[in-house]
């Protein structure tokens, strides 16, 4: 999962690092005035500059990212070199020091598929943790920049969310809604999350709460029958909140533990239909409400999960398709937008293939394990 | 965000405006506002770097010809480059023609369907749907609710696990039919048996057109999945779903660049009648979030080009309601007053809001009120006096206080004009040089 991304930060980390680490060595032993230092700033940057702009003329994709075994070599060799060192030496880094460092990252991340607004955001964390702060020359640069990327990182994707714990904690039957705009793969997941519930030793009813798109009745229809789950179903056109309804109350009279409720797709500037949707919170009281958008999707991702967050709200999202798209940028987009945990990934087509998830599984994932 | 992006590439583009020469920081800034909408709107960022080196390289190289100003060089340059990107118009034949459909899960291959059923039978031709997507449940049953609404026959089976066999039964059944559409399974560039498939698919069918579906919303992927589809069946049309959206469709653009193909059909909404032609300008103009930029081009142009306004009169502050007439004939041939008056050669001043907040109906009767004027009192309404607004009232059926509205209106614009024109010569001479390329987006 997200290997594109990992891949590619690991590039740019080792980037950081470089130009972290010609700072340092280049700046004068004996410490501290500043001008000194960024007199030596100065022809490290020079010193970069000619390979450098031969470098970005292909632009950052198409270099080869070194793998991690060669990363460690390079910090096994810093740290011997700093040994020889004062140890406790500061240095600063100026914007210049950074700029096609971080130009690159705004480059990967864009086509990664992290959103415009997100990955100014991100950027100006890096820029901000890293440019004009004092550094202990002990840090190695991988730490100072894998730190700083975490940061960046944490601070968009936020905590996450235990749905085993949050149902086991509840009153019964805790109520599930679903929402997206069309095409995301809502009613495949519910079909995915009520196999992961049943596995987790509950029981799940779901509400066919999609009665406008033809043949979607038929479709959870089938997945409920394959899975061995109750479903509650109108015929097509019925009115979403209705059968929502009975599907609660079936799940009352039955004692049954989860409510999964499926709506139909909507796009976030209807007006009509996501008011539609409100009344469908009104009657149907989700405990919790599941955003479900695509990793394919691009920049459009921000804007619909910042209205659909506005205008009803939610708990948690689902991503899906992440199997055709390694890069998983909109998990990143669609966390800093909404800034609500991811709870689950939809990485295939079968019943088994959903990933329950936590930030920092994710930044791991996306930053190696070292991090 | 959206918003505050297409004003910045307004912005970019107004500091071009009045410039005599190509100003490379303008242009940069412009350059780099450009990309940043083109990314946002999910245009691959390989493809929003080679096409913006090309624009910048052509800005900055091609001399503007002659009469047209920078801005509106740099515009043209900016359009034709983004027009070229979107491949040659397709024709859409009413030939007898199989048409195979592709795309990942949830594109909305299977609505698609449908709405191009309707398009070849609205045509007046013999239509039939083969639905061989066997794998997602209800795919069948989405097909034939759809295609039941207009009558079009769909041939299906949702029992049966073998997309070949239904294929081939498929098109046996429908040998009499003229135009057959075939749904296929959603798919992805990285699932190598189902791209296997397709392949099988598309040789049993020998489709005349292979159509990739692509959701508005894809991003970055979009590049890559074409590409995959077009080396496994050979892509030659694209079709965008989902436009009613939000999404600006960018990762369409990245699909018709890798396929060497065009966008042929854009999906607009939830009903089977939703769906048109691609139409490249209202496109550009989507996705860079502003105006109609080729008919303001267009527009504009006819405009420059006509000798119906004194220009040089009006410059020297003789603004008449000869003038003000014109403007308003003019009016009637081109939409509302604002972007009227945006690409009539006045520069960049600022009319006030109120000189705007005229309705078409009021104009026309200003229109006629006009009309009962005589050209002595078109040229110099300073001679209207209380008798001959008394006569004009009479004359065009409206009372004296209409005619008074009318002649403080035309104070109004005469005031915005003066105001621009103070300032000295200096400013003349700035207005002079916007002559090229007039304020004509706003």
């Amino acid at each position: 999962m997200f290997e594109g991304l990992k891949n590619k930060l690991k590039g740019v980390r080792s980037r950081f690092g470089a130009s972290i680490e010609e700072h340092i060595e280049e700046s004068p032993v004996v410490s501290l005035p500043s001008q000194e230092i960024y007199a030596g700033e100065e022809s490290s940057h020079q010193a970069e500059s000619i390979p450098e702009d031969h470098q970005v003329g292909e632009l950052s994709g198409k270099r080869i990212p070194p793998s991690g075994k060669e990363t460690n070599p390079q910090k096994d060799g810093f740290f011997t070199k700093v040994k020889t060192l004062v140890t406790e030496r500061e240095f600063i880094l100026s914007e210049k020091d950074l700029e096609e460092p971080l130009f690159e990252l705004e480059m990967i991340l864009l086509e990664s598929d992290v959103a415009l607004s997100v990955t100014d955001a991100i950027i100006a964390h890096m820029r901000q943790s890293l440019i004009g702060n004092h550094r202990k020359i002990r840090q190695s640069p991988d730490e100072i920049v894998t730190a700083a990327l975490k940061n960046a990182l944490r601070e968009v994707l936020g905590e996450g969310l235990d749905l085993v714990g949050f149902i086991r904690s509840h009153e019964k039957p805790v109520k599930i809604l679903f929402t997206g705009v069309n095409g995301t793969g809502k009613t495949t997941s519910i079909a995915k999350v009520g196999a992961f519930l049943r596995k987790e030793g509950f029981s799940v009813v779901i509400g066919a709460g999609d009665t406008y798109r033809a043949g979607a009745t038929e479709q959870i229809r089938v997945h409920a029958e394959r899975l061995g789950i109750r479903l509650i179903h109108h015929q097509e056109g019925a009115d979403p909140s209705a059968v929502l309804f009975d599907a609660v109350e079936y799940a009352q009279a039955h004692g049954v533990d989860v409510v999964l409720a499926d709506t139909a797709g909507r796009f976030h500037n209807r007006a009509n239909l996501m008011s539609q949707l409100e009344k469908i919170r009104r009657i149907f009281k989700p405990d919790l409400i599941f955003y479900v958008d695509e990793a394919t999707a691009g920049n459009d991702a921000v804007v619909r999960a910042a209205e659909f967050e506005k205008t009803i709200g939610a708990d948690g999202v689902m991503l899906t398709k992440v199997d055709m798209d390694k890069k998983g940028g909109s998990a990143i987009s669609i966390a800093h937008t909404i800034g609500k945990p991811l709870v689950f990934l939809g990485v295939g087509q079968e019943y088994e293939d959903i990933v329950h998830f936590t930030p920092d599984l994710i930044i791991n994932e996306i930053l190696g394990d070292d991090a | 965000m959206l918003d505050s992006l297409s004003n910045s590439l307004k912005d970019a583009v107004k500091k071009l405006a009045g410039k005599a020469v190509v100003d490379r920081a303008a242009v940069d800034e412009l350059i780099r506002d450009l990309q940043r909408a083109l990314i946002q709107a999910d245009v691959n960022v390989r493809l929003v770097m080679a096409l913006s080196q090309s624009i910048k390289t052509r800005a900055l190289e091609e001399e503007p010809p002659k009469g047209m100003g920078v801005r509106d060089h740099v515009l043209r340059i900016v359009y034709q480059e983004l027009v070229s990107m979107m491949g040659p118009e397709t024709e859409v034949s009413l030939k007898p023609q199989t048409i195979l459909m592709a795309g990942l899960q949830g594109s909305g291959k299977t609505t698609t369907t449908a709405k191009l059923c309707r398009y070849f039978q609205r045509k007046g031709l013999k239509v039939g749907a083969i639905c061989c997507d066997n794998f997602r449940p209800g795919a069948f049953a989405q097909l034939q609710t759809l295609c039941q609404k207009i009558n079009v026959p769909v041939f299906g089976d949702p029992a049966e696990k073998d997309a070949l066999k239904i294929v081939k039964e498929g098109m046996a059944a429908f040998r009499d039919v003229e135009v057959i559409i075939v749904d296929t399974a959603g798919r992805h560039a990285l699932e190598d048996v189902l791209i296997e498939e397709i392949m099988q698919i598309n040789a049993v069918v020998k489709a005349d057109h292979r159509w990739l579906v692509i959701d508005a919303a894809l991003g970055q992927g979009a590049r890559d999945q074409a590409r995959r589809f077009h080396e496994a069946i050979g892509i030659d049309g694209v079709v965008i779903t989902k436009m009613d959206g939000t999404a600006k469709g960018g990762g369409a653009l990245s699909a018709v660049a890798e396929t060497n193909s065009s966008i042929v059909f854009i999906g607009s909404g939830e009903t089977i009648d939703d769906l048109e032609r691609f139409d490249p300008n209202g496109f550009i103009s989507r996705m860079l979030g502003m105006g109609d930029l080729k008919a303001l081009v267009e527009r504009a142009e006819e405009v420059m080009g006509g000798d119906d306004l004194d220009v040089n009169a009006m410059m020297k502050g003789k603004f008449t309601l000869k003038d003000m007439y014109k403007q308003l004939e003019a009016l009637n041939k081109m939409g509302p007053l604002k972007q009227v008056l945006s690409m009539l050669p006045l520069g960049g001043m600022n009319v006030p809001n109120e000189v705007y907040d005229v309705t078409s109906v009021k104009m026309e009767r200003y229109r006629i009120m006009m009309d009962s004027m005589t050209d002595d009192e078109m040229d110099d309404p300073s001679l209207l006096g209380t008798s001959r607004i008394h006569r004009i009232a009479m004359g065009s059926g409206s009372s004296v206080d209409d005619v008074r509205e009318l002649i403080k209106y035309y104070k109004m614009m005469q005031r915005a004009l003066k105001g621009f024109k103070g300032g000295g010569r200096f400013s003349m001479n700035r207005m002079m040089k916007q002559f090229g390329g007039g304020d004509k987006l706003l």
